[in-house]
């Protein structure tokens, strides 16, 4: 599908706020400096599960410096975005009838890192010796970290009715979907094949750790706290305090990245806000790097057992997956594990047990459920493509989902993708028909990925404004975690009130200043806040166009809060990775020798960070395929490698070049045809790379992260 | 961070009277050199010099004027201070021709940053970066009674020479320096003494405590290294589990000296395999008097890995060891 | 500091990046880690790259300290922070200052490096958004650029 080249959208823009990020002016939420303030810090548990007995306080108080400790005896605040709701994007209702609830401080502590207590001081110091000093007693309970042994009959329990996670409706139900006839796919089926595949848990780890600042003006609460959503952090918090949302303002303008795990709110924001209505000085909660690994979440292992039913021919006649997601002893997210969407066939049965268990809880990171499924369901078919005679691409383009009567599409590309990416590859001169038969000690192989990932568009406000000088602002509640939401909100918005982006100032990040945003997660800023900027842009051209730009000290505004539907079809972005690995079969190094991500995100808006959206998510997602884990004692329930150092983050030296391209559409949706970019780039990559290793050396590697010690174990 | 006090000695014997003082007034006290890792333990509380706490009393040697050059004597030896930096011993165009292994060791140690502030003796020196150890659990290398490892997660840890401790020696420049048989000078309350590189580190059965024979008045002040011999060829290998800014999986320090094709004599010493930088003389002297072919060096890499006993998850080194040494030797020789 | 002389009484425990940030008003470089495991804190100290969160302020006695407010120059911003505008090589910008610092020393030194040796100078500065490709291509265009 041809696209019609437009004025601005479309060319490559650096980001307006680019001047700031090189110089060091952009301001991060640590670098505000509020007259008086005070520091805190957070005591957290170091056992797994405990009763805590009692707290004593009194040392840390005496401390000089010490304005304020707090501890669940002094405040019994529930956080309840840290249950299965959370924003408006949730359901509110959920709190009040979540049996399983979080409280800021809980007690029991039900996994090591756990907050207990808190601590304001005159400066960061103070706070960090004053925690050292609160003497905490605790009865040990039984700890359980594996989510197969938490649902053995006999584990410790972390909650009352069991480790099974509730539901929002408070049921221990899986997460599951059924189509077609499970029995019947599987009695059409000329083989079938059982296997099982694990991954661990990642941490986003983005590079700012977290930090809360918090003061009251009167009953109103100013809290500068770095979030994936100043509207839903808002609402999150004004709920746990129980006040109203215009009782709060949340402030935010740069952070140092999120990936899901700055959604919404955290329950820092709920100590800061109560250290600082204990001192009545702004508290700024600072957390250390290793709070924040084992304080926020990451990615849930999953434990994936799948059985698929083949035919002669090499379709697949039916999927079933049992699985488990280990949550940590809280439910911050679904659980929910992806990837099946992504073949056509008819006859499926999923079934996804979210399990509690003593480890720190799991939540959103970048495309949630996705890379845990597409590893396990695409090593899978991979390697039943090789059992039923196909080339892993055939195979591919035999089973994807294709637009069907009953599923349209609002545009469909996934058979573009994988054969572009299959041509730039090189894929019939890299893949070899007899996995491992690279002759030699270094082999190399290919291998690769595709998935589809739905570009929703929800609810969403923005507003524009033109004085008589001409000049634009847009008022928007978008925060800039990295993929330059600021710069794509200017560029949409000068496109189309058709004048030049620096015609348009922005406001941002601000929730006094700024209208309903639904957030930095889901890649759905640009397709939804940029839609309702694309539709206030466009009645605001109209009104100037009836009477004229704006005379004297008058301004004419406009506003817009689309609810815009895909038309009853899907609309789903669509790629297709390609990676070629080399195997050090004697020393255990998979290295990375060619990488071609081809995507479809609709019409790209701005090429030149959208690439990089890619790239970015790629790297990661090899990262997770090669090196992230957290490892924990099983006799102590200690985590033991959490930090950028412990789980191996990759570095320069490690990070391969990335061939991104863009097959661009228009499906006349969202804001000129874009779709979302930020989160498909991380699928593909574990399952790629896997696949790769196996064309390279006949090993199946079904537990990730793939280590070099897990190599050599394997091909020992 | 804590509070606590750092002094500047303007001399050695100031720099041991700090330490002196600081123990006498009943305060803990460390040594620092660069103070990169240093810090960290300071930061996260973790005991550095057993049977103290975290220290009350920094000495910094930094200040110390003349304990980080690089000289070169008439003989053809070197004395390298031990506040040299391991970015001026990785850069030292000297020690890359006379000794390659411990430049190119220097240069593989942590990141440019890290280089550039810590030290030979720093690195020499460090604590373990056992997982437990480091994570604050009452280790036998904090001071306790237990190591979590021997049942617990035990990927990085040691296959030669562990009990009742089971960490791996963390520094990269150890192992060169062992196969160069240096020499290593140590201050302290009544002079200098000087220790053979073979008998400063210490296994944790003799001293579970400690990972040398420094005691706690004592630092690292300098190394000396003789002059190579003709035909000397050395290098360095650390296999890593990211390509960069991690501790050695396994490394070997290989260090040979070559007759035309035959090798006259050979040191060997393994990096990240046992609680100190681990000599492996049953492959050294399979090379002795030998043509090196790729027949011969697979047999030092098998050799190199004889009496190895791995724990439940580290058996990996075993394969390991046996294709660096194996490569490095083959690599070693085939160098003009 | 960035070329200016400072007298400042400092507690023995300030790491430098506090004394920066909470001190003398130079938030640009950041605190990551506070470990010595992500080069968001990286300046320069006679040049070098280091990590200050891992050096204590006392010990930067006497040095010259090099910072990213240092790096622009009578409002003229240097070629490498140009180059990372152009290229994009900011995504959340949190680790940027850190790899401009090792970036500079590195051009500094070797004015015209392989995309290897930029990998291996800037090996200590980690970005999670792992927008390292185009980092190292910043790197790259800023050593041509400032060669010509």
């Amino acid at each position: 599908m041809a696209i019609d080249p437009l004025k601005t959208v479309g060319h490559d823009i650096p980001r307006i706020d680019a001047y700031e990020r090189v110089t060091g002016k952009a301001t991060y939420n640590r670098d505000i400096k509020l007259p008086g303030m005070l520091y805190a810090r957070v005591l957290r548990s170091n056992v797994p599960h405990a009763n805590i007995i009692s707290i004593d306080t009194s040392r840390a108080e005496a401390l000089p410096g010490v304005r304020a400790v707090i501890t669940h005896e002094t405040h019994q605040l529930i956080y309840g975005s840290g249950s299965i709701s959370g924003g408006r994007q949730y359901n509110d209702a959920v709190k009040d009838i979540t049996r399983r609830l979080r409280h800021m401080f809980p007690n029991p502590v039900r996994f090591v890192g756990q907050p207990v207590a808190a601590v304001a001081a005159v400066n960061r110091h103070v706070a960090e010796e004053a925690i050292q000093l609160i003497e905490v007693s605790y009865e040990e309970l039984p700890f359980v970290l594996d989510p197969e042994e938490a649902l053995q009959p006999g584990a410790p329990a972390i909650w009352p009715d069991g480790n099974m996670a509730h539901d929002d409706q408070n049921r221990q139900e899986p997460i599951g979907s059924q189509s077609g006839d499970i029995e019947a796919g599987f009695q059409q089926a000329d083989h079938i094949f059982e296997d099982r595949y694990t991954t661990a848990f990642v941490q986003d780890a983005q590079m700012e750790p977290r930090s809360a600042l918090a003061h009251w003006e009167g009953e109103k609460l100013i809290l500068h706290t770095p979030t994936q959503g100043v509207s839903n952090c808002r609402h999150d918090n004004a709920r746990d305090l129980g006040i109203d949302d215009h009782q709060i303002q949340v402030i935010c303008k740069y952070m140092g990245g999120g990936f899901g795990d700055k959604n919404g709110s955290y329950y820092f924001d709920l100590i800061a806000a109560m250290l600082s209505k204990e001192t009545n000085v702004p508290v700024m909660v600072e957390l250390s790097r290793k709070d924040d690994w084992l304080g926020t979440h990451g990615r849930w292992h999953t434990v994936q057992d799948y059985k698929v039913g083949v035919a002669d021919d090499g379709t697949v006649t039916a999927i079933q997956m049992n699985a488990l997601s280990g949550m940590g002893p809280y439910l911050r997210r679904s659980g929910n594990i992806g990837g099946i969407d992504a073949y056509g066939c008819p006859n499926v049965d999923r079934k996804i047990y979210p399990v509690h268990t003593n480890r720190m809880v799991s939540g959103n990171f970048r495309a949630p459920q996705y890379p845990q499924g597409y590893f396990g369901i695409q090593s899978f078919m991979d390697n039943i493509a090789y059992e039923v005679g196909l080339d892993p691409v055939e195979f591919a383009l035999k089973n994807m989902r294709k637009p069907t009567e009953e599923e349209p599409f609002t545009n469909y590309s996934l058979d573009q993708c994988i054969e572009q990416g299959a041509e730039d590859f090189g894929w019939r001169e890299r893949w070899r028909s007899e996995p491992g038969s690279d002759p030699g000690i270094i082999k190399r192989g290919a291998g690769m990925g595709f998935a589809i990932f739905n570009s929703t568009v929800s609810p969403s406000s923005a507003i524009v404004r033109v004085d008589s000088s001409g000049q634009y602002t847009l008022f928007v509640g978008v925060t800039d975690i990295g993929p330059g939401a600021k710069t794509t909100m200017s560029l949409i918005a000068a496109e189309a009130l058709d004048v030049g982006v620096s015609d348009v100032d922005i406001v941002w990040g601000d929730t006094d200043r700024c209208p309903y945003s639904i957030g930095e997660s889901g890649a759905r800023t640009t397709t939804s806040t940029g839609y309702a900027v694309m539709q206030a842009a466009i009645d605001l051209k109209e009104q100037i166009a009836a009477k004229g730009l704006p005379a004297d000290d008058e301004v004419l505004i406009a506003s817009a809060t689309p609810n815009p539907s895909g038309d009853g079809r899907r609309r789903a972005c669509f790629g297709a990775h390609f990676v070629e690995v080399e195997i050090d079969t004697e020393l255990g190094h998979v290295g990375i020798k060619k990488y071609v991500a081809v995507h479809e995100s609709g019409r790209i808006l701005n090429p030149l960070p959208a690439r990089d959206q890619i790239r970015g998510a790629v790297q990661q997602g090899i990262g997770q395929a090669l090196h992230e884990d957290l490892l924990y004692d099983v006799r102590n329930g200690h985590p033991l490698n959490a930090g950028f150092y412990g789980a191996r983050h990759i570095t320069h030296v490690d990070a391969p070049e990335i061939e991104v391209s863009f097959i661009e559409t228009d499906d006349g949706f969202g804001p000129f045809g874009g779709k979302t970019v930020a989160e498909m780039g991380i699928i593909c990559p574990p399952s790629a790379v896997a696949n790769a290793i196996f064309n390279a050396t006949g090993i199946r590697m079904k537990d990730l992260p793939i280590t070099r010690e897990k190599m050599l174990e394997a091909l020992a | 961070m804590k509070t606590f006090t750092n002094q500047n000695p303007g001399t050695v014997d100031e720099a041991i009277g700090f330490v002196r003082t600081a123990r006498e007034d009943g305060h803990s006290v460390s040594f620092a050199g660069g103070g990169t890792d240093l810090l960290q333990l300071v930061k996260e509380r973790v005991v550095n010099r057993s049977g103290q706490d975290v220290p009350d009393v920094l000495v910094n040697l930094k200040s110390l004027e003349g304990v980080d050059q690089v000289s070169f004597n008439s003989l053809g030896g070197v004395a390298i201070g031990g506040l040299t930096t391991l970015s001026n011993l990785a850069n030292n165009s000297r020690i890359s021709d006379d000794y390659k292994v411990l430049a190119e060791a220097a240069g593989q140690v942590g990141t440019p940053q890290i280089r550039n502030v810590g030290t030979l003796a720093g690195n020499v020196c460090q604590r373990p970066w056992c997982w437990y150890y480091r994570n604050g659990l009452p280790c036998y290398k904090a001071g306790g009674n237990e190591c979590f490892s021997i049942v617990g997660e035990n990927q990085l840890h040691a296959i030669f020479g562990g009990g009742p401790s089971f960490i791996v020696h963390p520094s990269d420049v150890a192992p060169a320096l062992v196969a160069l048989d240096a020499s290593f000078n140590v201050a302290g309350p009544s002079g200098n003494r000087v220790i053979s590189s073979s008998d400063f580190f210490v296994l944790p059965r003799d001293d579970v405590q400690h990972e040398n024979v420094l005691s706690d008045e004592e630092f690292l002040i300098s190394v000396d290294l003789p002059a190579p011999s003709n035909g000397l060829k050395s290098a360095y290998h650390k296999v890593m589990d990211r390509d960069a800014w991690t501790h050695a999986l396994v490394s070997a320090a290989i260090v040979m000296e070559m007759d035309e094709e035959i090798c006259r004599s050979a040191k060997i010493v393994l990096g990240g395999v046992a609680p100190v930088p681990w000599r492996v003389p049953a492959a050294e002297e399979l090379l002795i008097g030998n043509v090196v072919t790729e027949e011969l060096a697979r047999s030092v890499g098998a050799a190199a890995v004889a009496g190895a006993r791995p724990l439940a998850k580290n058996a990996y080194k075993i394969p390991l060891v046996r294709g660096v040494v194996a490569r490095t030797v083959l690599a070693l020789a085939a160098t003009v | 500091m960035n070329g200016s002389l400072h007298q400042i009484e400092v507690e023995d425990r300030w790491t430098l990046i506090e004394l920066l940030r909470d001190h003398l008003e130079l938030t640009g470089s950041k605190i990551g880690c506070n470990r010595g495991e992500c080069g968001s804190c990286t300046v320069l100290v006679d040049g070098e790259p280091v990590y200050s969160c891992s050096t204590l302020a006392v010990w930067a006695d006497g040095q010259d300290v090099l910072t990213v407010e240092g790096l622009e120059k009578d409002g003229q911003l240097s070629v490498l922070q140009q180059a990372f505008m152009e290229h994009n090589a900011p995504q959340c910008g949190f680790c940027t200052s850190g790899q401009l610092m090792s970036a500079t020393a590195l051009l500094e030194e070797n004015p015209e490096p392989t995309v290897d040796e930029v990998r291996h100078a800037l090996a200590g500065n980690l970005c999670r958004c792992s927008n390292y490709n185009a980092i190292v291509e910043a790197v790259m265009d800023a050593s041509r650029t400032g060669d010509a």
